[in-house]
């Protein structure tokens, strides 16, 4: 499904603030699998998603996406097969619209023409969309989307991104910023869209608790590495402990800084 | 009298609307329209006194606003130049080729030619006053534009213009190129001014290379009058209010002109003026912004 072929990325190449990113990586997930990503801050998760969703290019390597190589391709036409949602619950919807404007504009990826697309039957299959959320959202069609809550937006713009059935699907954090019931009410949303519709998925997670409930697959980074990846049998098993032990063994350094950061339980 | 005022602030009206889409649906300040509206203007004379059909004449004015607006934009996207430069410099590239296109001249009078407007006044027939059947003429034509604009904004591409001002990253998400937008819309915006112009030489009988000239921010000053006198979320209030605050700010300028003179005021201070309304209503918002965020929570 996903290639990353020896990718290397280096910021202010040649200058005193040369940042080397990513050196030789290489990374392949399969079709239908859900790989949770931890790592402490600066490790490379965001900007990993950045070279899959093409905001960044990479220095050097291929990027393969569904046996298509999309190393070059501009962001705008990759995310037609790819959905990505965001820490900021405010980045995946246009507040000054409604409810519904929104869902449309993201009914369909693509170049929008002059139909007129947002009919009853249009707003019948919304509503019915909503209900999933059971968030109430349903009845309030015609409301600005910058009147909901961060959870209730963030819920939108995860059911928008499934109903727009991509290849592949890219969560940056995307609970991080949401209080405790409203993050765990949009991780459950998550679950059960990623295993009834059977989508690749990549999330990363500050939350080591999380990273080993969900998903089939867990990658740990840590500056620019893929440093842990564990599947199947062996990820299930897997404790907070286990990881925070593991990780130590791989870098032969101390977990204490990162373990504030990683947040463990 | 009054007719005059209606008259000349639904001719403007069709220059607000433009303005509305790029400054407040695109979130792009476009200063093209400096040069796009006596663009519009000099291209419909030019048509009238080459004995071009009046139909030609506003579809090359129209086009030629255009043609205009998708310079801006492609100067402003492949050149990465801010929106802001990338409009002073189409706008100061057009004064030149406004000139040229009048063949080195700097204005055109119309009087006594045959334009759309004396047509309209010709089929009326005599049986109302001249000014009368211009107005009429005005309303017809501004709500044809409202209403293709209203239904515009319901289609999927009108839709995707709406959430590209205040969330550019969801339309790249959407697989949706936020530079091909940009192209459309500020053509189309800048098609509006062009017409408007195109109007406005007809009513004075002339087009002059200067007639464009603080146009932008009578525009933005109309559009912000409209939006003073209703708020709304609905597309079709939207374009409603900017046709109005049109016509509110030419009373006002109308006033200025007319009544000025007891205050020691005179025409030349009526740019003063505009800037100053702008000022007070950007004052006004953010006032009502402060007491809005001390008010709740």
């Amino acid at each position: 499904m996903i290639q990353l072929k020896d990718i290397n990325l280096v910021f202010n190449p040649g200058t005193p603030n040369e940042n080397r990113v990513f050196q030789n990586l290489n990374l392949s997930v399969e079709k239908n699998e859900f790989v949770t990503i931890i790592g402490s801050n600066g490790a490379g998760k965001t900007t990993l998603f950045n070279l899959l969703s093409g905001r960044q290019m990479p220095t050097s390597g291929e990027i393969h996406i569904d046996g298509e190589n999309v190393t070059h391709l501009s962001e705008f036409k990759r995310a037609e097969k790819i959905g990505r949602i965001f820490q900021d619950p405010l980045a995946g919807t246009a507040s000054n619209m409604t409810l519904e404007d929104n869902m449309m504009i993201c009914s369909e990826k693509g170049f929008k023409g002059l139909k007129i697309s947002l009919n009853r039957k249009r707003r019948l299959f919304f509503r019915e969309q909503l209900k999933h959320l059971d968030m109430g959202l349903e009845d309030r069609l015609k409301s600005n989307v910058g009147l909901l809550s961060g959870g209730q937006r963030q819920a939108v713009t995860l059911l928008m991104m499934v109903l727009s059935d991509p290849d592949l699907v890219l969560l940056d954090e995307h609970t991080a910023a949401l209080d405790p019931r409203n993050a765990s009410i949009v991780l459950d949303l998550t679950r059960h869209f990623m295993e009834t519709r059977q989508l690749t998925t990549l999330m990363v997670t500050h939350n080591m608790q999380h990273a080993i409930d969900y998903g089939n697959r867990l990658l740990m980074m840590d500056s620019g590495q893929i440093v842990v990846d564990v599947r199947g049998d062996d990820k299930k098993s897997l404790t907070v402990e286990k990881l925070i032990e593991m990780f130590g063994r791989v870098r032969k350094k101390g977990f204490v800084n990162d373990k504030a950061l990683l947040s463990a339980v | 009298m009054i007719e005059g005022i209606f008259v000349e602030g639904l001719i403007y009206s069709i220059m607000a609307l433009g303005l509305f889409f790029t400054f407040r649906i695109l979130d792009f300040p476009d200063l093209t329209v400096d040069g796009s509206f006596p663009l519009g203007a000099v291209i419909m004379a030019v048509g009238i006194t080459s004995g071009l059909s009046l139909f030609y004449s506003v579809l090359l004015a129209f086009s030629g606003g255009v043609l205009a607006g998708i310079a801006t934009a492609v100067i402003h996207n492949r050149l990465k130049v801010p929106h802001l430069l990338a409009g002073i410099l189409t706008m100061t590239m057009l004064y030149s080729i406004n000139i040229r296109i009048m063949g080195n001249r700097a204005n055109i009078p119309l009087l006594r030619r045959d334009t759309i407007l004396t047509r309209a006044v010709e089929l009326s027939g005599g049986s109302v006053s001249e000014e009368v059947v211009l107005l009429i003429f005005f309303v017809l034509v501004v709500l044809c534009i409202k209403l293709m604009m209203d239904l515009f904004f319901h289609t999927d591409m009108g839709l995707t213009f709406g959430a590209m001002g205040s969330n550019q990253q969801m339309l790249v998400a959407q697989g949706v190129n936020p530079d091909t937008y940009k192209v459309i819309g500020v053509g189309l915006s800048n098609g509006l001014v062009a017409l408007s112009g195109a109007f406005a030489a007809q009513y004075q009988g002339f087009a002059d290379v200067n007639m464009g000239q603080g146009i932008v921010i009578s525009g933005l000053a109309s559009v912000m009058i409209g939006e003073f006198l209703i708020s709304s979320n609905r597309i079709s209030v939207l374009t409603l209010r900017v046709i109005l605050g049109a016509i509110l700010y030419k009373a006002i300028m109308f006033l200025g002109r007319y009544y000025g003179y007891t205050i020691n005021m005179t025409p030349n201070d009526l740019k003063l003026i505009s800037g100053l309304l702008i000022i007070a209503a950007l004052a006004f918002t953010q006032f009502k912004k402060s007491e809005k965020s001390s008010g709740i929570s």
